[in-house]
């Protein structure tokens, strides 16, 4: 039954994205075209397929994960169209990509369950450590992979297709692995009960445990630095802390997570111009309008315009925001469809977090609840990141809104995401 | 483990409480002063794109217009098809160098008050018309291209009225500008290449400058000597070579440096036809400051006239002037501080060939909405009383004179009574200001003028009114006498 309420809401969601093009259209004159229908037909075809993933592979699933999914997809897929349509025509092969990525998943999984991602966990370390490492294979290199410096942060490889060239940003797919390396690292050699050392009024688990994953943290944290993406680099050390403290219960981890994600960002704002630059902008975008702030300013004057009810699909000037359909795909949404569009954005992200973090909560043993925690905790902290920066709560990272920001890497490793959600969700004890 | 599970949850969604909140702010509670922020640009792109009404002139030629964008119909641009000649009274309104001229002025009326907001809805169920309204000028569009070409370039100002109503037919300022270039991207740029040229292409001569009106000022002073019986026409003055000012050593000098007349007296009559100094500068003293200022102030001198922009105050110097003979009978002649606009200047020509009523000039004959129907309509008012019908008959015929045997023979047209009276103002830094005021026909007046031609024009040190400014009057004349035929 709850299956047929979460294929109605699939329809609805391919139904919001094909009426929000139908408005555009409106909006700018060109009228009702093929771009509707396509829209329509596109996001059917990608959610269904999950869904009907779903329904074969792990029937007894949550249903609750997609439809938020989608409407963010749906909502977002608005605005790209409505700021760039040539952008929106390649977001939908990536949605179509995404898709059949999330049911390989779904399929790959089908017999042994997540239990064989925690069979090749050091495999993961590995891939992950490649997926990191590849930006910055040098642009010049022979061969078709390539990495590509753009906007300041080395994070894009080129793979060169011949006929095509395909831009990629690895790290997406790298926090699944990294986090599905985790959760396993952490259930075999992290438990409550193991040895104990005191360290003051704490007891903290033995440092030997700990140190591999710290030298993970530090080489994982020097990778991104080095490329200069710090959104990812403050994503993987948050994903680690919280794990830690998941794993095992232990609130120093809390703590030393945060005096060292302090000297982090302490020392990252002395080293390097370009968080400086970010720092002035987050603390007075209007400071240096013209510079720094611009982009921060144009979102907050985006949200200001949008209002209550804003401006109407087509009808505002989201185009004005630098990078409007990836860092600032939210402003967009909050100008053209209002307080109304960002409130529908913000649940829709609490449900998949909250249904996410329940998943964890009911699951089988610790390491399904690890790889869960930890999935949702990414998924959850990645959306905070990006959120907080346009919304001036933080200093602005750059680092994709899930489902949301344009773009196929991100698109391919949030299916997969809520693919595995789903997956452990179906192996929960009847 | 589910304790820390449960906390990183709550954690989470903390932060997207933390979000939630704060979009709050920026949407709903703070989104008034971020969305009318100055350095946002939405509410003027908004406006930049949406219809605005039409500008158009008595006859329905087109001065601005919005033409709807080829792809996108809901989007409009703007279009000036009248070009310089009419770009310092239609203006302009640009998104990157804001607005001008009558668009700024009747930008209230001319924008579209539609949204597409919930409240637009609302105001089409009760019967409300959003549509933009549009302006109807005095303008008549073919006198306003022929003194603008009349001018050629040089700088200067052309101001005709219909002197029995007060509505302007031509409004001209020379070097002018395309207002179209002010509306593309590169508008910032345009724009200050446009102030930086010396030629000042920006500025309204006709309104906007105030020069020395020099001889022309002549037609107030008689006006004022007749009115207050000082002196006729026919009175007689000593014409000695030079006018010694009362308390000082500096004298008053003819133009030609010469005495007036061939006698040792001259009429005013022959003073005023020939323009001469020494005449002016006593009579002024004899008139007094308090009379010339009433007579100047009825013809628009000293006051601030409803105007769509801000013009700037003519004025005769009456503080300055009332204890000192010598600045007073400097001021007689049209110099010292006195200083008037072309516009004002046009008025005392109008309030001549008006009876001495001095009509409230203005610019916008009618606001009319999108289905074309009246919104309000501009009646004409008097502004004062500058003169006795007697005197203006009088003063009439003295102008007359002025073109059939005086220094404005050039303004005259065959077939076509001209009344008129010419300047030439120094100019402490070049070549003076050349002057002609006027109206036509005689017998029954239809259009009154000033014509400026700053700096000498382009003959230098040796442009009089008489050579410079009433060969512009003549084709302004001509134009006109064609058209009633």
């Amino acid at each position: 039954m709850t299956r047929l309420l979460e294929a109605t809401l699939l329809v609805g969601a391919a139904a919001i994205a094909a009426f929000g093009v139908t408005l555009v259209n409106l909006a700018t004159g060109t009228g009702v075209d093929a771009q509707v229908g396509l829209t329509f037909f596109v996001f059917l075809l990608a959610f269904g397929a999950v869904h009907v993933a779903l329904r074969t592979f792990a029937p007894r699933s949550v249903p609750y994960l997609l439809p938020p999914a989608a409407l963010l997809a749906a909502l977002s897929f608005v605005e790209i169209y409505r700021i760039s349509p040539f952008r929106a025509g390649l977001q939908r092969w990536w949605l179509l990509i995404a898709a059949a990525g999330a049911v390989l998943v779904l399929a790959v999984l089908h017999r042994t369950g997540t239990v064989l991602l925690r069979r090749y966990r050091f495999t993961l370390f590995g891939v992950t450590l490649l997926l990191l490492a590849a930006p910055l294979i040098p642009s010049d290199a022979p061969g078709p992979i390539r990495g590509l410096e753009a906007n300041g942060s080395r994070l894009w490889v080129v793979a060169d297709m011949g006929f095509i060239e395909l831009h990629f940003q690895p790290g997406e797919v790298a926090k699944l692995a990294f986090v599905a390396f985790l959760a396993a690292y952490l259930a075999d050699r992290i438990s409550l009960t193991g040895t104990r050392r005191r360290l003051g009024r704490w007891s903290i688990p033995e440092p030997r445990q700990i140190f591999p994953l710290v030298a993970v943290w530090a080489l994982s944290s020097l990778v991104l630095v080095s490329q200069r993406d710090l959104g990812a680099a403050t994503l993987l050390f948050a994903v680690v802390v919280a794990m830690l403290y998941a794993a095992t219960a232990e609130r120093v981890f809390l703590w030393a997570g945060g005096v060292l994600a302090g000297g982090g960002a302490v020392s990252a704002y002395v080293l390097f111009a370009h968080v400086q630059r970010r720092v002035e902008a987050w603390l007075d975008p209007f400071a240096d309008f013209e510079g720094t702030g611009y982009q921060i300013a144009q979102g907050v004057f985006a949200l200001g315009s949008g209002s209550l009810a804003g401006a109407g699909p087509g009808l505002g000037r989201p185009d004005l925001i630098p990078n409007a359909i990836t860092d600032f795909i939210f402003a967009a949404v909050g100008e053209e469809l209002g307080f109304a569009g960002t409130v529908a954005v913000i649940a829709s992200y609490a449900v998949v977090v909250a249904v996410g973090f329940g998943i964890a909560l009911r699951a089988r043993d610790r390491y399904r609840k690890l790889l869960a925690a930890g999935l949702t905790f990414a998924f959850g902290f990645q959306t905070f990141l990006i959120l907080a920066g346009v919304l001036r709560i933080l200093p602005l990272t750059g680092i994709s809104l899930p489902f949301m920001s344009y773009g196929g890497s991100s698109l391919v490793g949030n299916f997969a995401l809520v693919a595995l959600l789903a997956r452990i969700s179906h192996e929960e004890t009847a | 483990m589910n304790g820390p599970i449960r906390r990183l949850a709550l954690g989470v969604l903390v932060g997207l409480g933390l979000v939630l909140g704060s979009a709050t702010w920026f949407q709903v509670l703070g989104s008034d002063r971020y969305r009318s922020d100055p350095r946002n640009a939405r509410p003027a792109i908004s406006r930049s794109v949406k219809e605005r009404g039409v500008i158009v002139t008595a006859d329905g030629t087109v001065l601005a217009e919005s033409v709807p964008d080829e792809t996108n119909p809901r989007s409009f641009a703007r279009r000036y098809p009248g070009g310089e000649a009419f770009a310092p009274v239609v203006g302009y309104t640009s998104l990157l160098v804001g607005d001008a001229g009558l668009e700024a002025a009747y930008d209230d009326e001319l924008r579209s008050r539609r949204d597409l907001t919930i409240s637009d809805l609302i105001a089409v169920l009760l019967g409300r018309d959003l549509r933009p309204l549009s302006l109807q000028l005095t303008l008549d569009p073919d006198l306003q291209q022929t003194a603008y070409e009349a001018l050629a370039g040089r700088r200067g100002a052309v101001v005709a009225l219909d002197p029995n109503t007060g509505a302007i037919l031509a409004l001209v300022s020379s070097p002018s500008f395309d207002p179209e270039t002010l509306l593309g991207a590169d508008a910032v740029d345009r724009r200050r290449t446009l102030l930086d040229d010396p030629a000042q292409p920006l500025l309204d001569r006709a309104t906007r400058r105030l020069y020395p009106p020099a001889s022309t000022f002549k037609v107030v002073v008689a006006a004022a000597a007749f009115d207050s019986g000082v002196a006729g026409p026919e009175t007689e003055y000593p014409d000695p070579e030079a006018f010694a000012l009362p308390g000082s050593a500096a004298t008053i000098r003819n133009f030609t440096g010469r005495t007036c007349a061939e006698g040792t007296t001259v009429t005013v009559q022959t003073a005023f036809v020939r323009s001469c100094n020494t005449t002016f500068a006593a009579l002024a003293i004899d008139v007094g400051a308090t009379q010339i200022a009433r007579t100047a102030e009825a013809a628009g001198f000293d006051r601030d006239l409803r105007f769509p922009w801000q013009v700037a105050r003519s004025t005769f110097p009456f503080d300055v002037v009332r204890d000192d003979p010598a600045a007073l009978a400097q001021s007689g002649i049209g110099e010292r501080d006195v200083r008037a606009t072309p516009l004002t200047m046009a008025m005392v020509a109008a309030a001549v060939a008006n009876g001495g009523e001095t009509m409230a000039p203005f610019l916008v004959r009618q606001v009319f909405d999108a289905d074309g129907l009246e919104v309000e309509t501009t009646q004409p008012t008097t502004l004062g009383r500058a003169m006795s019908p007697a005197t203006a008959a009088v003063l009439s015929g003295l102008m007359e004179l002025v073109v059939t045997e005086g220094t404005g023979r050039r303004a005259a047209v065959p077939g076509l009574r001209v009344a008129g009276k010419t300047g030439t103002a120094e100019s402490p830094d070049g070549p003076p200001h050349a002057w002609f005021i006027g109206f036509a026909p005689v017998e029954r007046p239809s259009v009154a003028v000033a014509v400026l031609v700053e700096s000498g024009g382009d003959v230098g040190e040796s442009a009089t009114g008489g050579t410079v400014a009433a060969p512009i009057a003549r084709v302004l004349f001509e134009r006109s006498l064609s058209a009633r035929s």
